[in-house]
C-alpha cells in the first residue's frame, strides 16, 4: 500500500508527501531497492506512458520528476549504503547553435526516473565540451539533443568529432528532438533514436542493461 | 526600392477579395473558401543568408534595414508571376530574441537566428523590471520597423508583425521554471500573464501606430495591422487543454478583444488544442505550422475542420495531389494551403492549376 502511495503521489506531484513516504517505507523495514524500482520507478513509468499519449504534458512531468527527486534524496543515501548500484552513467546535452532545453531536461528526468546517473552539461555545448566530458566522466551512454533543423546537424558533427578522437567504441549515442527521425539518426551513425523522453528511458534502460545494443 | 504593391502583385484586387472573404466567413463560422500559397525557395531562402551577427544594431540599424528589404524585395519580384493567393507582407526578421527583450534583456544573436534569456528569476519579478516602453529593444525595435517604413512606404506594402502570446512570451521571460509556476503558484502566473497581455498589448499599439503613420494613405497597408494581431501560441503545445483553458485563454483573448481579430499560429503538435484557439473570440485564422515527428493536419482533417468550426486554418501539404484529392473536404472549412515547390515556374503553374480547380 505504502509503495502504491508513493508512485500516486509522485504521479500527482506531490513532493513533500512522496519525501515522507519514502522515509515511512523505510522506518517500516521494506527495502531501498523495493522503495526505488516498486514506488518511484513505478510512479515515472506512469508517467511516461501517459506523457507518450498526451494524457499528461510537460508541467505534469517535470512536477512528478520534482517529486521523484525528492524521494530520491531520502533514498539515496540508503541506496548507496545496502550497494544498490545506479544501472549506468549518462552525459546529456543540447547542441551547440541550439538553446531548447525543455526536451533534453525531461529526457535527464527521466533517465534519472530509471535510475540512470546523469551529468547534464546545458544546451548550446560543442564537441571540444563533449570530448572532454567524455574522457573524464567515461559515461555508457551520450544523449545529444536538437530542436532545430538547423541545430540537428550539429548531432551529425559531434558524432563525427567522437570519431575523431578515438573515443566511438567507448559510448553509445542516442540522438533525439522535434526534428530527429530515426532514418536520420541512422544516417548520421547513432546508436539509438527515441522519439519522446518515455521512450528514451526505456531505450536507455535496454541499452544499459545489455539486452540491446541501439535501436537503429 | 519597391515598386507598387499591384506590380508584384498583379491580381492584387482579386488576392485580397479572396482574403476578406476568407477571413469574414471564419469570423462567421461560415466556411467553403480555400486559398492556396506556393513556396518556391525564393519565399523563405533569404532568410538564411540574413547574417543577423553581421550588423551592428546599436548604430547600424539603416544598413540592415536597407539590406533586408533588398532581400524581400528580390523574394517578391522573383514570385510576381505566381498567381497564388499569397500577399507580400513587409516584415523586420530578427530571430525570434526580439519577441521577448522588448519588455527587458539583452538579444543573443547567431547568424541567422537569435535568443534571448529568461530575466525573471523569481515569478513576481517583472514588478521590478523597467515601464514598458523604456527597454533597450523596445526602442530599437520601433527603430528598425522605422527604417523598413521609410524604405517601403511608398509601394504600399502591407505591414506585418508577429508577437508572442502572453505564455510565449511569459515563458521566455520566466523560462522552464514556468511549467512549475502551473501547479505551485497559479495566482502569481495569472499575474505575470495579465502583465504579458499588456505588453503585447502596448508594443503591438506603437508598432501599428507607426505602421499607421507611414501607411495610412495605402489601401492595403494596415492589412495585417491595426485591427488584427498576430500571435504565435507555441508554449501551448507542451499544455494541456484544461490548463490553456484555465491560464492562457483569459488573456490571450485579452489582447484579441484590444485589437479585434485575432490570426494565430501553433503547432501540428497542438492539435489537440485546435478546438481550445479557435473557441476563442474572434479567431479567424490559426497557421499549424507541421511539426517533424508529429501528425500532419491533411491527414486530419475532418476532425480539424470539427474543432476549428470555420477558423481558418492555414496547414501545409507536401504534394499538389493531396489538395487535388481532398479539395472538397476542404471546401467544409476554411482553409489556407501552403506547399514547397522547387522553383518559381513550378509555383505558378500549381497556382494555375488550383485555381482551376477551387
Amino acid at each position: 500500500m505504502i509503495l502504491e502511495n508513493i508512485s500516486l503521489s509522485l504521479q500527482k506531484g506531490k513532493a513533500k508527501d512522496v519525501r515522507t513516504l519514502v522515509q515511512d517505507a523505510l522506518d517500516a523495514g521494506l527495502s531501498p531497492r523495493e522503495i526505488l524500482n516498486s514506488g518511484l520507478i513505478q510512479g515515472m513509468n506512469v508517467i511516461g506512458g501517459k506523457f507518450k499519449n498526451n494524457e499528461v504534458f510537460v508541467p505534469e512531468v517535470l512536477v512528478a520528476a520534482r517529486a521523484m527527486n525528492a524521494g530520491l534524496e531520502i533514498l539515496r543515501p540508503v541506496l548507496t549504503q545496502s550497494g544498490v548500484k545506479p544501472i549506468g552513467k549518462a552525459i546529456i546535452c543540447t547542441v551547440k547553435g541550439d538553446l531548447h532545453d525543455i526536451g533534453k531536461n525531461l529526457v535527464k528526468m527521466m533517465l534519472e526516473g530509471q535510475a540512470i546517473d546523469c551529468l547534464d552539461l546545458g544546451v548550446d555545448v560543442d564537441s571540444d565540451t563533449i570530448i572532454a566530458a567524455i574522457k573524464e566522466h567515461e559515461p555508457d551512454l551520450l544523449c545529444l539533443s536538437a530542436l532545430l533543423t538547423t541545430t540537428m546537424i550539429a548531432q551529425k558533427e559531434i558524432i563525427a568529432d567522437i570519431e575523431r578522437a578515438r573515443l566511438r567504441d567507448k559510448v553509445k549515442i542516442m540522438v533525439g528532438g522535434a526534428p530527429v527521425t530515426e532514418a536520420f539518426a541512422r544516417e548520421i551513425g547513432a546508436d539509438a533514436y527515441s522519439p519522446d523522453a518515455a521512450s528514451a528511458a526505456e531505450t536507455a534502460v535496454k541499452i544499459l542493461t545489455g539486452q540491446v545494443e541501439g535501436n537503429v | 526600392m519597391f515598386k507598387e504593391l499591384s506590380w508584384y502583385k498583379p491580381d492584387l484586387e482579386k488576392t485580397v477579395a479572396m482574403l476578406e472573404k476568407l477571413y469574414r466567413d471564419a469570423l462567421d463560422r461560415k466556411g467553403g473558401n480555400v486559398t492556396f500559397r506556393a513556396l518556391p525557395p525564393t519565399d523563405v531562402d533569404f532568410y538564411d543568408k540574413l547574417d543577423l551577427e553581421k550588423y551592428n544594431f546599436e548604430d547600424g540599424i539603416k544598413e540592415y534595414a536597407v539590406e533586408l528589404c533588398a532581400m524581400l524585395e528580390n523574394s517578391f519580384r522573383a514570385r510576381r508571376i505566381v498567381d497564388d493567393n499569397m500577399l507580400p507582407t513587409i516584415s523586420p526578421a530578427l530571430g525570434i530574441g526580439d519577441y521577448s527583450a522588448f519588455v527587458g534583456g539583452e538579444i543573443d544573436f547567431r547568424k541567422n537566428t537569435s535568443w534571448s534569456r529568461p530575466i525573471l528569476k523569481e515569478i513576481g519579478d517583472w514588478k521590478r523590471l523597467p515601464p514598458l516602453g523604456t527597454a533597450k529593444w523596445y526602442k530599437k525595435f520601433l527603430q528598425i520597423c522605422e527604417e523598413m517604413l521609410k524604405i517601403s512606404a511608398e509601394s504600399g506594402i502591407p505591414f506585418m508583425r508577429g508577437f508572442f502570446s502572453p505564455l510565449d512570451l511569459a515563458h521566455a521571460l520566466r523560462g522552464e521554471a514556468i511549467y512549475y509556476d502551473f501547479y505551485d503558484d497559479p495566482d502569481a502566473l495569472h499575474e505575470l500573464l495579465d502583465f504579458c497581455a499588456d505588453a503585447t498589448i502596448k508594443f503591438a499599439g506603437d508598432i501599428y501606430d507607426l505602421a499607421e503613420k507611414y501607411l495610412k494613405d495605402a489601401p492595403y497597408g494596415l492589412f495585417y495591422a491595426k485591427d488584427v494581431i498576430n500571435m504565435s501560441e507555441d508554449i501551448a503545445c507542451m499544455i494541456s487543454g484544461e490548463l490553456y483553458n484555465e491560464f492562457c485563454r483569459p488573456h490571450t483573448q485579452k489582447v484579441i478583444d484590444h485589437f479585434g481579430v485575432g490570426h494565430m499560429h501553433s503547432h501540428s503538435r497542438a492539435m489537440y488544442l485546435v478546438k481550445e484557439i479557435c473557441g476563442l473570440n474572434n479567431v479567424a485564422n490559426l497557421w499549424l505550422a507541421t511539426d517533424p515527428n508529429a501528425p500532419r493536419p491533411i491527414d486530419h482533417l475532418d476532425s480539424l475542420i470539427e474543432d476549428a468550426a470555420g477558423v481558418c486554418l492555414a496547414i501545409d501539404c507536401e504534394d499538389f495531389s493531396e489538395i487535388e484529392n481532398n479539395i472538397d473536404k476542404l471546401k467544409k472549412g476554411n482553409f489556407s494551403i501552403a506547399l514547397p515547390v522547387g522553383d518559381v515556374e513550378e509555383a505558378a503553374r500549381l497556382a494555375e492549376k488550383f485555381n482551376r480547380i477551387v
